[in-house]
């Protein structure tokens, strides 16, 4: 268990850095997220776009969404995707938007 | 207690586990034991020749993590049940009860620090089957819900939802439809297309879902290479998913509930073969356990895809520019696919074709070690720290090789390989066997 602190806030990680309790997500979590988990100092709007859709899509149905869903609402190529974020649309993206971790080979 | 000992839910059960659970642990254990399980319990001599074997063993140097301690703790269990001198004098033949102690050991030694990749047995000098007696006792801790609750959560996902994602069936057409798109583009044919449900087909392909879920760049791959081949095949719009964790899990009944599936999706849809992707444990588990849980043969072919590739250039139905790949490739062998399940020699025989430079890992084949990601380990999140411990050997093997590029042909090996190559700062590429084929295709018609 790891902990990162938020707006003075201590959060809980699980041992692979997704957040323990999806609720407690907010942007500035997606911020101190990208940073520790992901390496990146800044988040692009084409980040946002990745970030905003997953969160959105897993209110309203507790899933993350397929990645096809995130090319066509973003409009972004599959590859570019994988570049925004290194470690893949699940261990990168989701984890950003605060979701659990995706059942599966992931 | 501080908060970083604090017991889960799961911990909290073990802990307070009843008479009446333990009593029906036991009698799946007594139940599942067969004749050569009974005799090799009975005969580890303790010689420590399969430390070598394990990653668990040589990352950690911890005696929980070698593999005849953790047989041993099978062993204990079994002698106090069945061997006379083990019911009377325990303390003499360490036999040992099935208590909340053992069943803690267990769950931190058989679930915690093993990917069930059968390297131990290589070593061992009596040919004991220690993973499988490792199995066994997962599916002793299985029948009382024992399975740890990230690994169950992936199980009852594909019991309950058809796939170990839970993908609905909508988003799996879209997404077949948006690849069709992609395909018609990267051949420049609007004829091209991924068949579904189609009747009478020569192949029947299975996928792992993580691909159509977030990596469907290998099923793209896969669909050009039929597409080249000119091959009668299709998808299926319900069952198509290759994986089956009931296998990690230890969960027979799973095992049999998600392996029958695939079954009637080939009766549905009479095809000839059932092809199985690049799944290392979905090979294993529909290749050959498959008829155990279910209790009788298939009637049908079962293949690898990468057998079905290797025939493709065998017999001139596709050509392949290894120029096209000019980087130096590495190729990983997943236990599951390899070890345990007999496919060798055709994924060498594919790159050397595909590829412009390829060099083989040492040690290699059966004698592979583990990615670390295998029999559960990637969906554990409680024991992740270990499994990406317990990888480094595979991250030097990796290194040694002077590869940009590593194929594993196993979507499992594909993400536990991915974080590796993070955590160990190893600046390759992880791709699958199809991917590179797909890259070196000259499609002439």
């Amino acid at each position: 268990m790891t902990y990162i602190e938020v707006g003075g806030k201590q959060l809980e990680l699980n041992d692979e850095g997704f957040l323990s309790d999806p609720q407690q997500w907010d942007k500035s979590v997606a911020a101190v997220l990208a940073k520790a988990e992901e390496g990146l100092e800044n988040l692009s709007e084409e980040h946002w776009a990745v970030i905003n859709f997953i969160r959105e899509h897993y209110e309203q149905t507790k899933l993350a969404p397929m990645v096809r869903s995130i090319c066509k609402t973003t409009g972004l190529p599959l590859r570019r995707v994988y570049e925004l974020f290194p470690s893949g649309p699940a261990k990168g993206a989701c984890k950003l938007a605060g979701l659990p971790k995706p059942d599966g080979c992931v | 207690m501080s908060e970083d000992t604090k017991k889960d839910s799961y911990e909290e059960h073990i802990s307070g586990l009843t008479p009446a659970e333990l009593a029906k642990a036991l009698q799946t254990f007594c139940d599942k034991i067969e004749f050569g399980d009974a005799a090799q319990l009975n005969s580890c001599l303790h010689c420590g020749l399969c430390a070598d074997t394990c990653h668990y063993y040589l990352a950690s140097g911890e005696l929980e993590a070698l593999p005849a301690y953790k047989l041993n703790l099978v062993s204990a269990v079994f002698k106090n049940q069945h061997t006379r001198l083990g019911k009377i004098t325990p303390a003499l033949t360490g036999a040992k009860a099935l208590d909340a102690d053992m069943v803690s050991r267990w769950v931190d030694s058989l679930y915690g620090r093993c990917s069930l990749c059968g390297r131990c047995a290589l070593n061992c000098t009596l040919g004991i089957n220690i993973s499988r007696l490792i199995r066994l006792a997962r599916t002793t801790l299985a029948s009382v819900n024992l399975v740890p609750p990230e690994l169950q959560s992936t199980v009852n996902t594909a019991v309950d939802k058809g796939n170990n994602m839970g993908i609905p069936r909508q988003e799996w057409l879209d997404t077949l439809q948006w690849l069709d798109e992609e395909l018609q583009q990267e051949v420049s044919d609007s004829a091209a297309h991924l068949p579904i449900d189609q009747s009478d087909t020569r192949l029947f392909y299975t996928v792992n879902p993580r691909e159509p879920k977030f990596f469907p760049l290998s099923l793209l791959a896969t669909a050009k290479i039929f597409y080249a081949a000119e091959e009668s095949w299709t998808f299926s719009s319900d069952y198509y998913d290759v994986t089956n964790y009931g296998l990690f899990s230890g969960d027979d009944e799973a095992s049999g509930v998600i392996s029958a599936r695939l079954r009637d999706s080939m009766h549905k849809l009479r095809a000839n073969t059932l092809v199985l992707g690049e799944c290392g444990h979905g090979y294993n588990a529909n290749r050959w356990e498959a008829p155990e849980w279910l209790a009788g043969a298939y009637g049908f072919e079962v293949k690898s895809i990468l057998e079905i590739i290797a025939d493709y250039i065998r017999q001139g139905r596709i050509k392949l520019d290894p120029s096209r790949n000019q980087k130096r490739v590495t190729l990983h062998d997943p236990c599951n696919l390899v070890r345990l399940g007999g496919i060798i020699e055709e994924q060498r025989f594919i790159l050397k074709r595909a590829v412009s430079d390829f060099v083989e890992m040492y040690p290699n084949r059966a004698q592979n070690f583990c990615c670390g990601g295998g029999g559960g380990q990637l969906s554990m999140t409680r024991f992740s720290k270990r499994r990406i411990e317990a990888g480094k050997i595979k991250a030097e093997q990796i290194r040694a090789t002077g590869a940009k590029i590593v194929v594993a042909p196993c979507h499992n090996c594909v993400d536990q390989l991915s974080e590796l190559n993070k955590e160990y700062k190893l600046g390759v590429e992880i791709k699958t066997v199809s991917e590179m084929v797909a890259e070196a295709l000259v499609i002439e018609h």
